[in-house]
């Protein structure tokens, strides 16, 4: 059998996550390395349309497992579904978006076949001496970046960030792959969580993905009072206050102003970060941003990583005349 | 752990100055047990999200905020670290009460009014009260219901505080005292609701008593308008027919000097523990700002100036630390042997400390003048802003400067330092004469050449043992001249008491780098040896200066020239470069962003 | 109920951090701390306990220094700890660390076990659900609320964009829990004191050996990473950045 490489697609209720198409990508690019074959997997419930849309890309074949006891995801029926895949096809490697649900079932899953995973990726090499498949992934909250191998024997699995390759750089298929049916058994008992419904907590939360422009606040703003600080700018662009984690979870902000993994993500125009350190886990919120204006008193904080703006210095000095400045610029344009 | 690292048997007050320690004698901050470490944790977490987000309240003086964290800290047993398990308090080591003074201190408001209630508030009670008095009150102060404060200073008596005015008289149903008269800067005036009150019985006798706030004829004044800690409460405490139970006088009559004094001692070795916590948080802001803080194309914690100075802030705290933990391990190791539930426990705890009086006035006053330094370089680092209000260094300089007045001026504690010093000398509790009259033998006897010693930090021993020598000399020869008269020399007891305490920081900073030049990798011993290295250098310069002014004084024509001499002679050493060494402890510090070690 | 949390010792957020000489792992002469999460997932465990009483169980892997958030666990009321202790812990891969912890458990009989989402060194988020795995029980993660019920536990997950979810299942079960799920408590001195007494087994390496196997992923190369950007570093006085960003905001952003 030949080598190939499975990427697992994430859909909700017949919608494909756009990490989808990063996979695609990061699988194309990793093919085009290994010469292995590509092929991708969807798993659900009526996930026809999806399979097809899949099909699309440049890909050797699409696997639609397709189940009634796949419709609300659970981390028992995604992992043994899989399992019964990987077992019957035998991939080299298995690539998943690092998406909540993927992290929630893909470790079980690579655990069940004895194999490790290599999760939140944000890049991938092949060492053209050694041959080695190198997967890079960040450590110690993005102050280290780290290049990873599998000492094992296949399958491998890992799992790509949010934004680690371009899914408009998913390349169309001169033809639609075929999309193959595969069939899974899920016995009574093998699911043990009973899920419910999505739902959102906060009503009329504000859209931070529709903002042009969003003034975010992290650990420096210090205290819940400066938030009138950053506010003032927002007000001043017509933008959005948002924030890091900590804030939300003070309470300063409601939750749903929250940039991060566990938050919006976001690509607005402007992206002004006040007092952000950069964690990881805001980074993959508002990396999208066409452009990231950082003001931050520590020279050596993460975020100057990615900022195309950087203001070393107090937030507290900058932010208020330079909300004078805009309330002027606009006053006069 | 600390009872590995610390001796056993106690160690004589004062004793340092004659002695030679070994770095294992010595109690140090590395050798903080496990316990020690969480408290200081749980101290490090109350001070950033307790005290820091409210000083601005407390600040403007809303004293419901300090209350209530009063309130709060007691809850996580914070202030009750020095109440007897008995009394429904923690009853720890003098190392975690200092550990926690040390950690409080981030804002020097709050932390004025916290130690006034934990320290000289409560202590009196403590150690001086009836069982009755200390159930009445000790377990609702142990639990933050009800904050203390302590009333001696009135305004024509400060540092002579026995000579007060206030009075007291038994009513004529003898079922009362009767206070009557005015009481000044009294911490916590403002809202405590338990005054130790010092007045004298039928104007003669001075003696304390324990005065709520809600008895008649108790009242307290305005607010002062104070230089710094704004945010502490000081007002006048009025007793105008002040109807006192009987029950409450506290201690005997006519021994309210036992209390007041002892007390101060304990005040003393907190505030030095709160100088240095208050130095911490002063210097890592100064390297914040430093940091960011650009002038020609650079952050000003490039340029050496400034790098000096933060490493000279660094290294006050290296020494404090020194000084106030290796002081409160003799505490500890000499209370540990107490009974603590013998009828007398709390007299002999209190001669227990009062042993090592000499080091606890050292811990003041060097603890006040270091954090006075430490603030007054924040304020140039920050240039203009310095200056103004929004940024911290102002308010820093300002509260810095009470600790050189309160707990004993420092004028008053270095009298007391060489004062005690020769009067243990004159017992002959503490052999002074003999150590002088053998350096004085060893001094005619002419110079000799020993092997020279080529182990590490022979070099820095030698300058401690000669800082000591300088210091008997200089106190062998002033006194010799004055005799019993001493005390009246204050510029000279003065000069001797500088001596002393550099004596005792020198030997300190070093004892604890050798201490972790031997547990410690070379990578994470560097730091501190440098820091031991600049203290030194800088300290014996002090030493020197001091004998020079103390023997010109004593001494004239050719018996002055042989004597300088001699301080020559005993003071030699090599200098060093301490521009490199400063520079090393500046980049680590900036590096970390705090003091390092 | 009888909860485990596993916790996690971990460098201190601002601490400044070296690689080694061989550039294959952190220089170790930094401060440590408690992961974060695992924090969130101690006190989250304790407050069960309050509500339906029960034991707290703390366990960690690491050096004799990593006994330190033990200690802090067991000060802020954990019932007792499980240490196993060795340098070589550290080296795990998250399969391993779960292989061990899971040896060391066997004797127990937990209701559920904890842990922090993930840890803010390796960042696998992985170890907890292989635990489950490994033990075959249910598992949750990113929770963010708990519930007993009567068949079990009713948890609220975290999921992306700001949603969540109810999920029953039951016990014993693995959940990996959120920060910011509770306000995490102080170590009181009376907790700290108490906490001395309280039992710590020590597992050594030996112990679990035969469980765990070679790594499956190992680490090549640690490095900082590259910059992708090119970053304009903007100077000056407060009034000059000012007015230098509104250009750019203007010119370069177009967002004036």
């Amino acid at each position: 059998m030949a080598d190939t490489i499975l990427v697992v697609v994430e859909q909700q209720q017949g919608k494909l996550n756009r990490a989808s198409w990063e996979t695609i990508a990061a699988g194309q690019t990793i093919a085009a390395a290994t010469g292995w074959a590509l092929e991708a997997a969807v798993v659900g419930a009526s996930i026809g349309e999806v399979a097809v849309e899949v099909a699309g890309k440049k890909l050797a074949k699409v696997y639609a497992i397709d189940a009634v006891v796949l419709g609300a995801y659970t981390p028992d029926a995604f992992a043994v579904a899989l399992k019964q895949l990987v077992e019957a096809i035998q991939p080299k490697l298995v690539i998943m978006p690092h998406t909540y649900q993927v992290r929630d079932f893909a470790p079980k899953l690579a655990a069940s076949l004895g194999r490790s995973l290599i999760s939140d990726c944000i890049a991938f090499r092949k060492d053209d001496t050694s041959g080695q498949l190198l997967f890079t992934r960040q450590m110690f909250q993005g102050k280290f970046a780290a290049d990873v191998t599998f000492q094992s024997e296949a399958p491998w699995f890992a799992t790509f960030q949010n934004g680690s390759f371009r899914g408009d750089h998913a390349e169309d298929g001169a033809a639609p792959a075929p999309v193959e049916a595969f069939a899974v058994t899920i016995a009574d008992g093998v699911v043990r969580n009973k899920p419910e419904a999505w739902f959102k907590e906060a009503k009329a939360a504000v859209d931070l993905t529709q903002a042009e422009i969003i003034v975010a606040i992290g650990r420096g703003i210090k205290e819940e009072k400066n938030i009138a600080i950053a506010q003032a700018l927002a007000d001043a662009l017509g933008g959005e206050v948002a924030a890091s984690r900590p804030i939300c979870d003070n309470g300063w902000l409601p939750m749903d102003r929250q940039v991060g993994s566990s938050g919006q993500t976001v690509a607005p125009k402007v992206y002004i970060a006040l007092g952000i350190s950069g964690a990881i886990q805001h980074v993959v919120g508002m990396k999208g941003a066409r452009a990231i204006i950082a003001i931050n008193k520590d020279a050596e904080a993460p975020i100057f990583e990615i900022a195309d703006y950087a203001v070393v210095g107090n937030l507290f000095d900058i932010v208020p005349p330079l909300t004078e400045e805009v309330k002027k610029a606009r006053a006069g344009a | 752990m600390a009872a590995a690292t610390t001796p056993s048997q106690k160690i004589a007050g004062g004793s340092f100055l004659l002695e030679t320690r070994q770095p294992c004698e010595v109690f140090t901050p590395e050798d903080f047990n496990e316990q020690h470490q969480m408290i200081l944790q749980t101290a490090d977490e109350f001070a950033a999200q307790e005290i820091l987000p409210n000083a601005d309240k407390i600040e403007h003086k809303d004293f419901s905020v300090s209350r209530e964290l009063i309130r709060k800290a007691a809850e996580l047993g914070l202030s009750s670290v020095d109440i007897p398990e008995a009394y429904g308090g923690m009853e720890m080591d003098k190392v975690t009460s200092c550990i926690v003074a040390d950690r409080v201190a981030v804002y020097a408001g709050f932390a004025t009014s916290w130690g006034a209630h934990t320290g000289i508030g409560t202590l009196p009670l403590v150690f001086f009260g009836t069982e009755a008095q200390k159930q009445q009150y000790l377990p609702r102060i142990a639990n933050g219901e009800l904050t203390t404060a302590y009333a001696l200073s009135e305004s024509s008596s400060g540092s002579d505080a026995m000579n007060c005015r206030a009075r007291a008289e038994l009513s004529a149903d003898g079922r009362h005292w009767i206070l009557n008269g005015e009481k000044m800067w009294i911490t916590n005036g403002g809202f405590a609701d338990l005054f130790t009150v010092f007045a004298k019985v039928d104007g003669e006798q001075f003696s304390a008593f324990l005065v709520e706030r809600s008895f008649p004829g108790f009242s307290t004044g305005a607010e002062e308008h104070k230089l710094g800690i704004r945010g502490s409460s000081t007002t006048p405490v009025i007793l105008n027919d002040c109807k006192v139970p009987k029950e409450n006088l506290l201690g005997e009559i006519g021994k309210g000097h036992v209390i007041a004094f002892n007390i101060l001692n304990i005040g003393r070795y907190k505030l030095g523990a709160a100088c240095v916590g208050g130095a911490r948080i002063a210097t890592k802001q100064a390297i914040e700002y430093a940091k960011q803080r650009k002038a020609f194309g650079k952050p000003i914690s490039d340029f050496g100036l400034i790098r000096e100075k933060l490493a000279n802030m660094a290294i006050g705290i290296y020494a404090g630390e020194s000084i106030v933990y290796r002081t409160v391990g003799m505490l500890d190791a000499a209370l540990s042997n107490i009974d603590k539930s013998a009828p007398d426990a709390a007299r002999q705890i209190c001669k227990g400390i009062e042993e090592y009086a000499v080091e606890c006035s050292i811990l003041k006053v060097w603890g006040s003048e270091m954090i006075d330094y430490v603030a007054d370089e924040m304020v140039q680092i920050f240039g203009g802003y310095g200056f103004v209000e929004e940024y911290p260094a102002e308010r820093a300089y300002r509260d810095a400067r009470i600790n050189r007045i309160f707990e004993g001026t420092n004028e008053i504690n270095r009298l007391i330092i060489t004062g005690f010093l020769l009067k243990r000398a004159m017992s002959g509790q503490l052999p002074l004469l003999p150590a002088i009259k053998k350096l004085m033998d060893e001094v005619m006897a002419g110079p000799s050449f020993g092997d020279a010693d080529e182990s590490a930090f022979a070099a820095e021993r030698s300058m401690v043992t000669a800082a000591k020598k300088l210091t008997l000399f200089a106190a062998g020869s002033a006194s010799q001249k004055y005799m019993q008269a001493m005390p009246d020399q204050q510029e000279l007891m003065g000069a001797i008491a500088d001596m002393v305490i550099e004596s005792y920081a020198m030997e300190s900073c070093l004892l604890r780098a050798e201490k972790l030049a031997a547990s410690k990798t070379d990578a994470a011993a560097k730091l501190p040896v440098a820091m031991t290295q600049v203290y030194l250098a800088e300290a014996m310069e002090k030493v020197e200066s001091r004998a020079r002014k103390v023997i010109a004084a004593v001494a004239e024509g050719d018996m002055m020239r042989t004597q300088m001499a001699i301080l020559r002679r005993l003071g030699k050493h090599e200098p060093i470069d301490t521009i490199p060494l400063r520079q090393m402890i500046a980049q680590r510090v900036i590096e970390v962003g705090k003091y390092g070690v | 109920m009888k909860i485990l949390v596993c916790m996690k010792q971990v460098p201190q957020k601002d601490a400044p951090l070296k690689l080694n000489e061989a550039g294959t792992w952190i220089r170790e002469e930094v401060s440590y701390e408690v992961n974060e999460p695992d924090a969130y997932a101690l006190e989250e465990a304790l407050r069960q306990k309050e509500k339906h009483t029960g034991e707290v169980v703390v366990i960690t892997s690491g050096p004799a220094r990593s006994q330190q958030v033990l200690r802090e666990a067991l000060a802020k009321g954990a019932d007792r700890a499980i240490h196993l202790e060795d340098d070589a812990f550290v080296g795990l891969d998250a399969f391993n660390t779960a292989k061990a912890f899971a040896a060391a458990i066997k004797d127990e009989q937990f209701d559920l076990i904890f842990t922090g989402l993930q840890s803010d060194d390796y960042g696998f988020a992985q170890t907890g659900v292989i635990l489950a795995e490994l033990l075959g029980w249910a598992h949750a993660t990113i929770i963010m609320q708990i519930e007993k019920t009567e068949a079990g536990i009713r948890v609220k997950r975290e999921l992306e964009a700001g949603y969540f979810q109810y999920v029953d299942m039951p016990t014993p079960a693995v959940l990996t829990i959120q920060s910011g799920i509770n306000k995490l408590r102080y170590a009181t001195l009376i907790g700290i004191k108490n906490a001395k007494n309280k039992p710590m087994r020590k597992v050594a390496m030996a112990e679990v050996a035969s469980a765990i196997g070679p790594n499956l992923q190992k680490i090549e190369r640690l490095y900082v990473p590259q910059k992708s950007k090119q970053t304009q570093l903007l100077e000056g006085s407060p009034g000059e950045i000012a007015k230098k960003l509104v250009d750019k905001l203007r010119n370069e952003l177009r967002a004036i």
